[in-house]
């Protein structure tokens, strides 16, 4: 079937499969692969997209689903070559270690401050909670974000 | 130059916040194929036929089955080669290969499936390592596999009971029964561990293709290149420089990547198919492929009125599954430390390593230890409260100091130990009141410490190339699984050579290219291929000094190395920088240098004492915990966490913190809810729905994470290892505190769920609930 989306600011017409999933269009149509999938079930995180500016498990949403939306994935970050403030945030409290769910965790940083620019450290573990950092890299996600929250533009969009 | 000792940023950051990293599972070769297993519903059983007719009969597939490998003895393993690519004749694990099928899509490859029949007989099956030791136990491997050339064997007929017993460790010292007759007191107990999952994010993945000189090119997300091409050689009839093996970074590991797991079974269907074919396991089969092992401790203490332990008997029954992997190396490691970092005159430490039908356990950070940590710390908080000691001070009283000689044999040397310990107790407020809970809630605090060993012997070797521009390369087989390899061992080449950080670029693996590494397991990059690279880089200095002596006419022990350029002391103004002293050698602005090293640890233990020089390294840890429970539900919290590791020296203190912070979580997950579920065979959990691992949610309110630096001799700069170290006594500290909590109630068995929170206060009347 046609889907008409807006992917990183370009709009596409895209023909998919009934049952393809947003990850599938993302990564095997699309070629973008920062977006990475750990769990298949929508538990994990490391999926994460915005559509219409809210975090999603890309896993779980079909490609059709996102007809007439706006999707945004880690390649859409950062402007003009210069990192996003969250990015820079995560960069400057080395809040990563081996990488896969930070694609999944930036976006949903995003979805969280555009939701709340000024979030608590509770609220922030709250929101993120369904994203899973097994290397353990949570303080310092929880410092990236308040670094974001207090950059100018809060970090949201 | 200050590159030691600081956080510098990572050098694979710009990658990861942007998402342009590249993992195994990105992988895209023209005309690849997608591979998909066939596995055994069946816990243990003989496979009577396999029929692949119809699934070969659709068009673009290729099917992999035993009959395709009858010239090969394919079986694989680290220590026993008892592993098939796929099963020859018997299941032994619900998830156990039976098939490969290879399509153009995962989807076709998936359907395809549908359309092998298999016949099976279901056998008898075990699923308790001790029951599955006993001599009446049915047997999963009624023939004994050969032991790998890299494993010292062990004579696992020692150790019977059944053949299901593959391995077995055993050293002694003193005189047992005259220890516990000299003990006032005598503990004896029973600690279990289930098996728990990794959780790498990244699941297993692999590309493999042959060309056609009949070489092998793999690309894998292994923790260990370099034994993995030896496996792939091995099994294919092989040698070396035909097998190819590239790491791409890794997505988390943990040890569920370390030695072959997937790739040959990957290179075989590519042979069949004479095209490339990737395999990306489903989470599903991450939880076939890889669990810690499960372990029952039983463990006997006798101790004197003051508190001195003076006798301890071991014996830890390690749940291998289905087959050995690591578990003969991860047993004998926790064998001998079973008797803790304490000085104890009379022990008796035994392990065996045990199949059973469950999916095979392999290694896992912590390594064999964190098994016997639950055990022996757990008991020593029972001692300390039936002799009425501090739980803190009985240990102060026991543990080990610098000069002594181990149970192996080993002399340990500066432990930082005891000052890991007070720096929880003092983070954690040890010895100050607890603070009051809230109604229907108790509140307690816990303290354990732990030693761990480092794999021994192994080897590493570095390249380092010094461009004509002054950049560095190095060239190194260690893998980038998210420990920040790649910037701590830029940061000792650029101590060494006084260059910028920046200024060095750290290989990934890639062994037509980068020399042999042993594999990036055991806490064991930062020293041993930090040390190769170090040593690298002072021979390049070497040459840069000897080329320099000649081009600035000066003696070479007059000459200094700073901020990129070789001087003479004294008169900074002859000076020659790195860039012109190859232009002037090489008459050319272009050209390198070379600088090559081996780092070789000795030791090993002898087969028959257990005894011999166990490591060449060990590390130190504490943690200290508080933790409220509730009375009512029995659920448990952890409020406050601190940790502490001896790193020898923190080359960069930001990404060992992060160490001591993830090990500190997966403990923390393995102590109060984590655990893989069988149920007559099958496991029930093997989804991230049912299986929970640390969030957000679960972080302590309060963390702290202490760094001890007690140099080391041999590791650069004085560098130890920290990526196991913290998870040991995470997990201790955490159930001395709950039982603290609770009057003394102790739970035994991990995970310390509700359920077994309250059975504990239920068994315990007297007990504050």
């Amino acid at each position: 079937m046609k889907v008409g989306v807006q992917i990183n600011e370009r709009e596409l017409e895209l023909e998919v499969a009934t049952n393809s999933t947003l990850i599938d269009l993302l990564r095997e149509d699309l070629g973008l692969r920062g977006t990475v999938e750990g769990c298949g079930v929508g538990v994990c995180g490391s999926c994460t997209v915005l559509v219409d500016g809210r975090p999603v498990s890309s896993c779980l949403v079909l490609a059709a689903d996102v007809d007439g939306r706006v999707v945004t994935t880690i390649e859409g970050l950062g402007r003009n070559g210069a990192l996003d403030p969250v990015q820079e945030a995560f960069l400057e409290h080395q809040a990563f270690q081996c990488g896969y769910c930070t694609a999944g965790m930036i976006m949903a940083v995003k979805g969280l401050l555009a939701e709340n620019p000024r979030p608590s450290a509770a609220e922030a573990k709250d929101y993120l909670s369904g994203n899973i950092c097994r290397c353990g890299t949570y303080e310092e996600v929880l410092g990236a974000v308040a670094t974001a929250a207090a950059s100018s533009d809060g970090g949201g969009d | 130059m200050t590159a030691i000792g600081t956080s510098v940023a990572r050098a694979d950051g710009p990658l990861k916040v942007t998402g342009q990293v590249q993992y195994t599972v990105d992988t895209q070769l023209p005309g690849m194929l997608h591979a998909k297993v066939l596995r055994s519903p069946y816990p243990h059983a003989r496979v009577l036929a396999v029929d692949a007719t119809a699934a070969a009969a659709r068009p673009g597939v290729v099917v992999l089955t035993a009959a395709d490998l009858t010239n090969l003895d394919h079986a694989f393993g680290v220590a026993l080669r008892d592993q098939p690519i796929v099963a020859i004749d018997r299941v032994r694990f619900v998830g156990d290969p039976v098939a490969a099928v290879a399509a153009d899509t995962p989807e076709a490859a998936e359907a395809a499936l549908e359309f092998i029949d298999v016949e099976y007989e279901p056998l008898e099956t075990v699923m308790d390592p001790e029951a599955a030791a006993a001599d009446d136990a049915p047997v999963l491997h009624p023939v004994e596999r050969p032991r790998a050339p890299m494993f010292v064997g062990w004579p696992a007929e020692r150790f019977r009971g059944s053949l299901n017993v593959c391995s077995g460790y055993h050293v002694e010292q003193g005189d047992l029964d005259a220890g516990f007759a000299s003990a006032d007191h005598v503990f004896e107990d029973t600690y279990r561990v289930p098996p728990i999952h990794h959780g790498n994010l990244e699941p297993h993945a692999a590309v493999a293709s042959w060309d056609h000189r009949g070489h092998l090119n793999v690309i894998s997300s292994t923790q260990s290149p370099s034994i993995v091409r030896l496996q792939l050689a091995e099994i294919f009839g092989l040698t070396e420089n035909q097998v190819r093996v590239v790491v791409p970074y890794v997505g988390g590991a943990y040890g569920s990547k370390v030695y072959a797991k997937i790739e040959p079974l990957v290179a075989a269907i590519a042979r069949k198919a004479g095209r490339p074919v990737r395999l990306v396991l489903t989470r599903e089969e991450v939880f076939a492929t890889a669990a810690r092992h499960a372990c029952t401790v039983h463990i006997r203490t006798g101790v004197r009125n003051d508190g001195t332990i003076v006798a301890r008997e071991v014996r830890a029954f390690y749940d291998t599954g289905a087959y050995a992997d690591t578990g003969p190396r991860a047993s004998k490691k926790g064998g001998y430390l079973a008797g803790g970092p304490y000085r104890i005159e009379h022990q008796s430490l035994t392990s065996y390593c045990v199949y059973t039908n469950k999916a095979p356990a392999v290694a896992y950070r912590g390594f064999g230890v964190p098994q016997v940590v639950w055990a022996y710390e757990s008991q020593m908080d029972d001692i300390a409260a039936r002799l009425a000691i501090d739980p803190l001070e009985l240990r102060r009283r026991n543990l080990i100091r610098d000069g002594d000689t181990f149970v192996t044999g080993d002399v340990l040397r500066n432990p930082g130990l005891d000052e890991a310990l007070e720096a929880v107790a003092e983070a954690g407020d040890w010895g100050s009141p607890v603070p009051e809970a809230r109604p229907g809630f108790a509140i307690g605090r816990g303290v354990a410490c732990a030693i761990k060993s480092t794999s021994t012997p192994s080897n590493s070797a570095a390249s380092v190339r010094l461009n004509a521009d002054g950049s560095v390369h190095l060239l190194t087989s260690s893998v980038e699984i998210g420990q920040g390899s790649t910037t701590a061992l830029a940061q000792v080449i650029a101590e060494t050579l006084s260059i910028p950080v920046s200024r060095v670029t750290v290989s990934l693996p890639d062994t037509d290219v980068t020399p042999f590494d042993q594999s990036t397991i055991s806490s064991r990059t930062t020293f041993s291929v930090g040390r190769a690279a170090t040593d690298a880089a002072a021979k390049i200095r070497q040459q840069l000094m000897s080329l320099a002596a000649s081009q600035l006419e000066a003696a070479v022990t007059d000459l200094d190395v700073d901020e990129g350029s070789v001087f003479v002391r004294g008169s900074r103004d002859r000076s020659l920088t790195f860039a012109e002293i190859i232009r002037r050698h090489f008459g050319s602005p272009a050209g390198s240098l070379f600088g090559d090293s081996v780092f070789q640890t000795r030791g090993g233990l002898d087969p028959l004492t257990g005894k011999g020089k166990a490591s060449a390294t060990w590390f130190y840890s504490a943690a200290a915990a508080e933790v409220e429970v509730d009375l009512e539900t029995g659920k448990a919290r952890v409020l406050r966490i601190a940790t502490s590791a001896d790193v020898g020296k923190a080359i960069n203190p930001a990404q060992c913190h992060l160490q001591n912070e993830g090990s500190m979580l997966t403990a923390l997950g393995s102590a109060l809810f984590e655990e893989v579920v069988y149920d007559a065979g099958q496991p029930t959990n093997s989804s991230f729905l049912d299986y929970g691992m640390p969030s957000l949610e679960d972080h302590p309110l309060e963390f702290h994470s202490i760094l001890v630096e007690h140099p080391s001799e041999d590791g650069p700069f004085g560098a130890r290892g920290v990526g196991e170290s913290v998870i040991s006594p995470v997990a201790p500290a955490i159930g001395n505190a709950v039982a603290a909590a609770l009057g003394g109630a102790r739970v035994r068995e991990l995970p310390i769920s509700p359920e077994r929170v309250l059975a504990a206060v239920d068994q315990q009347p007297e007990a504050r609930a």
